[in-house]
């Protein structure tokens, strides 16, 4: 029985070469697309999930709301992991990271940058699930100085694993040993360090100070621990140990604190949530965002859908051929369910092909795709386990479901009626088809639709201004390093020829630098009319060298004493701050401590800079405050050359000339920008990718249609061209019908896509309007292309000689 | 072995019915080699199609082999014509994906006979019809006298107790026709198989042993030859 359905179902295929090859190649491009998807989307959502005890990590945030503003923090205090130890027993352990951004580690007479270290407290490996390969998992970082290596740290250094009790020295001055090797750090990790230094090194992890946030905290929480009702007394934990604080340092009580419309909170985040669904200040490394991994696993739900969608229509267009086969064979005894089976095989025997070519395709093109992605996936002998009962789900399921409608659909003919050739016009009356033709475009130009936003909005970031020119910008990163001597090198370096001017500070627009302070209107330091900017220390060639504009007032300037009292605010500050003439007002500034108005500092407005652009341009601008201030932190050069090589070469000449034990670390600000959006640029790449792909197999499929309607009608042709009827007249006869679904689609699709990708927009504080025009480009690419692929089979019929397709009757 | 009694069928058009046949009676015996004749619309097909439990009546009694047929449900008239009949069309209509082996031992399949029995079936009927040679030949590969025989054959392996053929000769040319004719008669009168058959032809309807004319739905004349 089973060997008659295959033998039937192959030499089916054979005699139609052309259509299988369609339905096969077809399917297996939407199952690759789907696979690689898939793989993306797996791997977004199995972040820190190889972690053994993942369900019972938090990680503890802060949320403050204080005057104006709103700060959400990855961080929190340097007591809170021990205090939640001692004051929950529900919390089995705590641990915190703090991230220790860079050092500069001798290996022999080299010295090579480093910038992937943090501090961890001991309990890091009780808390986490980090293998260690040399040392003991318990103390390893207990002692001050100690360093924990990752296997391929360790073998970079020391061309060995063996290393306990070596040292590193950091910075030319700090020796760390070795105590312990831990496996490499998995991708799937939301943090990714190489170095773990102990916490016990750094001196602020002992400050018990309850007002100051620095520290990533996670805790581990007993087994069958309640998790709603730790996280709702965290916050009068925080009340009893901060209280003081506040009460010192803001001169008021917490209720009071609270009752003015201010907060204080801590809340907590599942481990497993954090790659996806946190974004705030001071994560570890960049995380994702689940909205792509809707975004994508709806994509790969779409191909699929027109993979099968096609592979239907095809099988069903052709039912006409094959009605001859199912009326004999019910006449030879088939039952319908025999009939069935048969069909359901020879689409699963397709979807089978057509799947087995497309784990090929995945698994060959998983490192283009790597590439594309910015992922590191592999497919191990391990991923096996979960791809091949996927392969199985998907081939059954698919080959069923695409198998379904066709198979009832012949399986129901009437012997005699198809016997007596009644069924030969059936091609032209199928609405169902007609629907998934639609159903199939309208997903098309949703994506193309989509995809053209999402590019106009890459490419407004790309290139909007951001109220700093970003570009010809050298940074000297570790200009600090040269601590007093900075301003030497500085003034030295803005004599380079090709150099324009040079300002030294690490707070620019596109690093990492943070800082932020209280300021009030009143002396009286009314916290209701007060503001919480980010307070950048720089000098007073800032404005100009980043090429940034003065809205109104001046800028700093080295000749006028007053200015160390002096301040300049951005636009979004002197809208905060309700101040219509913003200009030598004056904001006041607690010293900290006593707050008596003896204890405050007054500074005044010289200038208000425009509104520029220093965090993603997701969020808005928030207010900012510039102070001069002897930061060494880094040295933004503006440069003005066509030999880039050359003012490159003089800067590292001049930095040796300070410093010759020191190596430069030099980046360049418009690519430091472009990295902020890099997953941005990939997610669009990818969104294009998967939209052109969709795109072909519903071309595809509209191929395989087309082809066949002119199969099917070569007789009418035949006729038509004897009567008379000239080629133009006949393609048209045989476009027009399928033109006039895809104009369906554009209808259907267009107000779908718009409102979507109108909320998607909506995340993004810069962002384009959607144009009318991208809907009708999106519309008219469509019938293009679905006006090419029909008209190649119809010229092909409409030019046939017409004896030919009657001689065949 | 068949008694149609009062039969007729009919399509409603309006307020009209069309009947294609007519309060039609006829009993044929075991053994019979019946052919059918008249013009184009007189119901030859529509009685064939019925007898052959392949379309139903729309009024009257129709026995077969001691059952009453116009009282089975659609399951079990398959199953009866499974067991029973044999098909042999004007355009063969053999399965183009099949070769000449696999279109012969279709049916047999679809009657769960074991592979094994099976094999010794198709041998010995492409024995009894000399074409063995084509065994491995697709339908496109042969001439259409060879076709009808591969499509007698196939109508034959599970040996129905009656076998009806719709103008077997009607794509034929006269000589492939008389061959085929000839092979009804041998069947017929050796093998004892009961042959119903609906042809243009005086000269085909002559092989069998009694005559239908029908005229609008209704038997016309009736008679019996007496061969020798």
């Amino acid at each position: 029985m089973w060997k008659s359905y295959l033998t039937s179902a192959f030499r089916s295929f054979k005699n139609n070469r052309g259509f299988a090859a369609i339905n096969i190649l077809g399917l297996a491009l939407g199952l690759t697309a789907f696979l690689l998807i898939i793989f993306y989307v797996s791997d977004e959502l199995s972040y820190d999930r190889f972690n053994t005890k993942a369900d019972r990590i938090y990680r503890v945030n802060e949320d403050l709301k204080f005057g104006n503003n709103e700060v959400f923090y990855a961080v929190s205090m340097a007591p809170l992991a021990q205090a939640l130890k001692e004051d929950f027993p529900e919390v089995e352990n705590a641990v915190r990271l703090k991230n220790a951004w860079s050092a500069r580690i001798k290996k022999g007479d080299v010295t090579i940058r480093e910038n992937k270290l943090a501090f961890a407290d001991p309990s890091l490996f009780q808390v986490f699930t980090l293998p260690m390969i040399e040392g003991n998992a318990v103390t390893a970082l207990k002692e001050p100085n100690t360093v924990v290596l990752t296997e391929s740290t360790a073998r970079k250094y020391f061309n060995s694993t063996q290393v306990l009790g070596r040292t590193l020295l950091f910075d030319d001055h700090l020796n760390y040993k070795v105590t312990g090797v831990i496996r490499d750090l998995p991708k799937t990790s939301h943090f990714n360090f190489d170095f773990f230094l102990s916490m016990s090194s750094l001196e602020e992890s002992r400050e018990n100070k309850w007002l100051r946030s620095n520290f990533s905290t996670y805790v581990l929480l007993k087994e069958g621990a309640d998790v709603k009702q730790f996280e709702g007394a965290l916050n009068g934990f925080l009340q009893r140990h901060s209280g003081a604080e506040v009460q010192a340092e803001l001169k008021m009580t917490y209720s009071s604190f609270e009752k003015s419309g201010n907060y204080f909170r801590l809340n907590l985040i599942p481990l497993k949530d954090i790659h996806l669904k946190s974004n705030r200040t001071g994560e570890l490394g960049p995380n994702s965002t689940v909205q792509y991994v809707y975004i994508f696993s709806a994509i790969a739900f779409f191909i699929l859908l027109i993979a099968c969608v096609n592979f239907m229509n095809l099988a069903t267009a052709r039912s006409a051929n094959r009605a001859k086969e199912v009326g004999v064979r019910k006449v030879l005894g088939s039952s319908r369910s025999y009939l069935i089976a048969q069909f359901l095989t020879e689409s699963i025997l397709v979807t089978f092909m057509a799947a087995v070519l497309a784990f090929g395709a995945a698994l060959f093109l998983l490192p283009l795709f790597n590439q594309l992605s910015g992922k590191e996936m592999a497919v191990s002998a391990q991923s096996f386990i979960w791809l091949l009962p996927l392969f199985i789900g998907l081939v059954l399921l698919i080959g069923v479901s695409a198998g379904a409608y066709p198979a009832f659909f012949l399986s129901a003919f009437q012997p005699i009626q198809v016997l007596k050739g009644k069924l030969s016009t059936g091609f032209k009356a199928s609405g169902l088809r007609n629907f998934l033709v639609v159903f199939q475009f309208s997903i098309s130009i949703f994506l193309i639709i989509g995809t053209l936003v999402i590019y106009k909005q890459l490419n407004y970031i790309r290139t909007k201004n951001l109220g700093y020119n970003r570009d010809q910008v050298v940074i000297v990163q570790n200009s600090y390093e040269l601590n007093d001597q900075a301003k030497l090198f500085k003034q030295e370096v803005k004599r380079l020829p090709g150099v324009l001017n040079a300002t030294l500070t690490g707070y620019l627009p596109t690093s990492n630098w943070h800082n932020t302070a209280m300021f009030y209107k009143d002396a009286s330091l009314d916290s209701k009319r007060s503001l919480f900017p980010e307070t950048w220390g720089v000098d007073e060639d800032y404005i100009d060298a980043l090429g940034m504009t003065m809205a109104s007032g001046r800028s700093f300037s080295k000749d006028m004493l007053t200015d160390s009292s002096g301040i300049i605010i951005n636009e979004s500050a002197a809208k905060f701050l309700d101040l219509k003439e913003p200009l030598n007002k004056t904001l006041f500034k607690s010293n900290g401590g006593e707050r008596t108005e003896s204890n405050t500092k007054a500074y005044h407005i010289i200038g208000v800079v425009k509104d520029f652009n220093f965090s993603s341009l997701r969020d808005n601008i928030g207010p900012v405050v510039l102070f001069l201030d002897a930061n060494n932190g880094a040295l933004s050069i503006r440069v003005k050359t066509t030999d880039l090589k050359k003012v490159m070469a003089q800067i590292e000449q001049t930095w040796k000339s300070i410093s010759p034990n020191v190596p430069i670390s030099v980046s360049f600000m418009d690519q430091d920008f472009d990295a902020t959006y890099r997953s941005e640029q990939r997610i669009g790449r990818l969104f294009i990718l998967f939209t052109t792909l969709a795109i072909s197999i519903a071309c595809l499929g509209l191929f395989g249609l087309a082809a066949f309607a002119a199969e099917q009608r070569s007789k009418e042709i035949g006729i038509r061209k004897i009567l008379g009827a000239s080629v133009p007249v006949i393609v048209r006869m045989l476009s027009v019908d399928f033109l006039k679904l895809v104009v369906l689609a554009i209808v259907i699709a267009s107000p779908l896509a718009w409102f979507l990708m109108y909320k998607w927009l909506q995340d993004f504080a810069y962002r384009v309007q959607i144009q009318w025009w991208i809907i009708a480009i999106a519309g008219i690419a469509a019938l293009l292309i679905a006006f090419l692929t029909i008209s190649f089979q119809s010229v092909k019929a409409a030019l046939s000689n017409p004896v030919k397709s009657l001689r065949s009757e | 072995m068949l008694s149609l009694q009062h039969l007729s069928k009919y399509y409603q058009a309006g307020g009209n019915k069309t009947f294609v046949l007519n309060d039609l009676s006829l009993d044929v015996d075991e053994g019979e080699f019946v052919s059918i004749m008249g013009p184009s619309g007189s119901g030859k097909s529509t009685l064939l199609n019925i007898i052959g439990l392949l379309d139903e009546p729309s009024e009257g009694y129709h026995y077969f082999a001691g059952e009453a047929v116009h009282l089975l449900k659609e399951k079990q008239r398959s199953a009866m014509s499974r067991g029973y009949m044999g098909y042999v069309f004007q355009a063969y209509h053999l399965i183009d994906e099949l070769t000449v082996y696999e279109n012969i031992e279709t049916p047999l399949i679809y009657q769960n006979i074991k592979g094994s029995e099976r094999k010794a079936l198709v041998a010995d009927i492409l024995d009894r019809f000399n074409i063995v040679g084509k065994k491995d030949l697709f339908p496109s590969q042969l001439s259409g006298g060879q076709q009808q025989l591969v499509g007698i054959a196939r109508a034959l392996i599970a040996k129905p107790k009656l076998l009806l053929a719709d103008e077997p000769t009607g794509n034929l040319n006269s000589k492939q026709g008389d061959e085929i004719m000839e092979l009804f008669l041998k069947l017929n009168r050796e093998d004892g198989v009961t042959i119903i058959q609906v042809t243009h032809s005086e000269k085909n309807a002559e092989y069998g042993n009694r005559i239908i004319n029908l005229l609008d739905g209704k038997i016309e004349s009736s008679r019996v030859l007496n061969h020798q």
